[in-house]
């Protein structure tokens, strides 16, 4: 076998392992060893490469963004901030048809400001929106449905470790980045809403109705709302003005949320330790699957398998939104199965090259920043696909009372929303970079 | 048999926290120490401004002159301790199970087949961390031999590289623990994903 043809079989056996149940990042670990193995006709090489290559992994600068964001979600709830969000969204929009779903969707677009992860947004806002679906008579599996796609806009929304990771995969400006997600994320929230407002006129019993309440009570609830943007604002805008680096303006959003759940008597001992608990689990994970990811990604790259796969796409001679197209439906069958962290981590070594080669006519730089908008969409649509959602998973396990095919169910409107957006925003380019064009 | 007890397992599970913990509190060290830093450079910048240089020299160059600024090489602290706060992470993931995997094919597999695949799961991660924790020793010796250090401070990088050793052996020794427990069957089988 030559080196190309190890690197194209190592995709099938790396994709039965996975499905074997084996631990992604172990998989990846493992199918690099043995790939470097036969490769490079020993083990000397892989085993001098993994000298330096767990601590470098774990010590990268950028990487570290992290864990950072990670804390300053958990500080974020211990705050109260989640809650604040709920009450002041649900304040305004509560007495409509459905709106306290709509309540809910707002919410999550509010704490996916200062959260960036799909996961811990989802198990928040679920946390504090769940009980009051419930009470206004909202369907289990429409509340349940309703959270899951709710909380996919705290990746959407930056700040956002996916969109972190994507930049350092191909050296993209982080900041630009995050700039560009804002429209998307902004539609995302719309579109979520329209959905539950066709939903429930089309099936009316899924949603009660409350009375409107004053004005008055509405503003102040509003009012309490202003920790998230001030630590919002001094986050994402200190670093797209520059005053800081993205490593730096996680570690002041996690300072700042922490000082303010301390104020709130958030913060006690044993919570402190519970978020240290978390943050260390979704870490571990996270940075175990990177890992194997660099690992994975450096035997491909030795075997020459992107380069080769890249060239003989763009001999085919297809239509580049063809090829755009194939890409991003992949991602969409494969998000039903794998997490998208995963798969970003897997795919972008090999399809953003393929991307950077085609003429869209756009510079470079659009191109790779309007490319990583899409593909952290659709692999955002992967966390709400039945059967493997991880969102779906996280919040039906939070509401035992509603059974998992009901969430499944409930969910396709909003998957239908997701894929509209995406053919949108795909047709249509300066969508997503408008804000980048109307300043740089 | 000392792995089958309730009490082996809750001392490695209080081992595996008290890491989390520890990490937790180098995670927070970082986070305040790069705030100070990111204080000091923009404090530095308004004293070299024009306003104060003008309005407050004497205050302004007296602040400048006992060192408000920048930490010097702050990030190269950052990456040693997030190194560092990475491995003392690892044991509570791995004990707790909070490694990504998809069990949407195995779901339908029997039991003992399941079980089975867990086993050797758990046998090859043992055998991963420590190979993973050996070569951390290996770079170590390196990084000692030709005596590296870091650009700005000049902290030699080994020390970085002991301190993270120090937590992936202790991830080691829990990925063995799992392992053995697991052989003996004193672990229960993780089915899907818990959060």
């Amino acid at each position: 076998m030559t080196s190309l043809e190890i690197g194209i079989a190592s995709f099938p056996v790396l994709m039965g392992l996975i499905f074997l149940r084996v631990p992604i990042g172990l998989a990846m670990f493992l199918v690099a060893l043995g790939g470097l193995y036969l490769v490079t006709d020993g083990m000397s090489v892989a085993l001098s490469r993994l000298k330096n290559e767990t601590y470098s992994t774990f010590s990268s600068y950028s990487l570290s963004i992290v864990p950072m964001f990670l804390l300053m979600g958990h500080f974020a709830t211990l705050g109260g901030m989640s809650s604040a969000l709920f009450k002041a969204a649900e304040a305004f929009l509560g007495h409509r048809k459905g709106g306290v779903a709509m309540a809910s969707v707002g919410a999550c677009a509010g704490f996916g400001a200062i959260c960036g992860s799909s996961l811990a947004t989802a198990a928040t806002m679920s946390q504090v929106a769940l009980p009051e679906l419930k009470r206004y008579g909202y369907s289990g599996g429409f509340s349940t449905a309703t959270l899951a796609a709710g909380g996919t806009l705290g990746i959407l929304i930056p700040p956002s470790v996916i969109l972190v990771i994507y930049a350092i995969l191909t050296e993209q400006n982080i900041a630009k980045l995050f700039l560009s997600a804002f429209i998307p994320g902004i539609l995302a929230a719309i579109g979520y809403m329209i959905t539950i407002a066709i939903y429930v006129r089309v099936k009316p019993d899924a949603a009660g109705l409350r009375a409107p309440i004053p004005m008055a009570d509405r503003f102040r609830a509003l009012f309490d709302v202003w920790p998230v943007l001030l630590v919002f604002l001094l986050v994402v805008g200190g670093i797209y003005a520059g005053w800081f680096t993205p490593t730096e303006g996680a570690a002041v959003g996690a300072a700042g949320t922490g000082l303010i759940a301390l104020l709130n008597r958030g913060l006690t001992r044993s919570s402190l330790v519970d978020s240290f608990y978390a943050t260390a689990r979704n870490s571990a994970m996270i940075f175990f699957i990177i890992l194997g990811a660099a690992f994975y990604n450096g035997f491909l790259a030795l075997t020459q398998v992107p380069q080769e796969l890249s060239e003989w796409v763009v001999s085919l001679g297809l239509s580049p939104w063809s090829v755009l197209i194939c890409i991003l439906a992949l991602y969409l069958i494969f998000g039903c199965l794998m997490d998208s962290l995963s798969m970003i981590l897997l795919t972008i070594p090999i399809f953003f090259p393929i991307i950077s080669q085609l003429d869209f006519g756009m510079t470079p730089e659009e191109v790779a920043i309007w490319f990583g908008i899409l593909v952290l969409i659709v692999v955002e649509v992967g966390l709400i696909t039945p059967p493997v959602g991880m969102n779906l998973f996280v919040i039906n396990s939070m509401d035992p009372k509603t059974r998992m095919i009901e969430t499944y169910k409930a969910v396709l409107p909003f998957v239908a929303s997701d894929i509209v957006r995406v053919a949108i925003l795909v047709a249509f380019p300066g969508i997503t970079l408008v804000l980048l064009r109307a300043l740089h | 048999m000392l792995l089958q007890g309730w009490d082996m397992h809750k001392l490695v599970l209080t081992l595996a926290r008290a890491m989390a913990v520890l990490g937790g509190v180098m995670l927070t060290a970082l986070v305040v120490l790069t705030c100070v830093s990111v204080a000091g450079r923009v404090l530095n910048g308004w004293l070299h401004g024009a306003f104060l240089q003008s309005h407050a020299p004497g205050l302004a160059n007296h602040l400048l002159d006992i060192g408000v600024g920048p930490l010097l090489g702050d990030f190269e602290l950052v990456e040693a301790g997030m190194a560092f706060a990475i491995f003392a992470f690892l044991p509570l993931c791995h004990i707790t199970r909070g490694h990504a995997s998809v069990d949407i094919f195995t779901a339908r597999l029997p039991v003992a087949l399941n079980r089975a695949i867990g086993v050797v799961v758990d046998l090859v991660f043992a055998a991963v961390f420590i190979l993973i924790a050996h070569r951390l020793y290996a770079g170590m010796l390196d990084k000692m031999a030709y005596n590296e250090t870091t650009y700005l401070i000049q902290f030699p990088i080994w020390w970085a590289y002991a301190a993270s050793l120090c937590a992936a052996c202790v991830a080691a020794l829990v990925a063995v623990y799992v392992a053995l427990a697991r052989v003996a069957g004193a672990l229960p089988d993780p089915g899907e994903v818990d959060l």
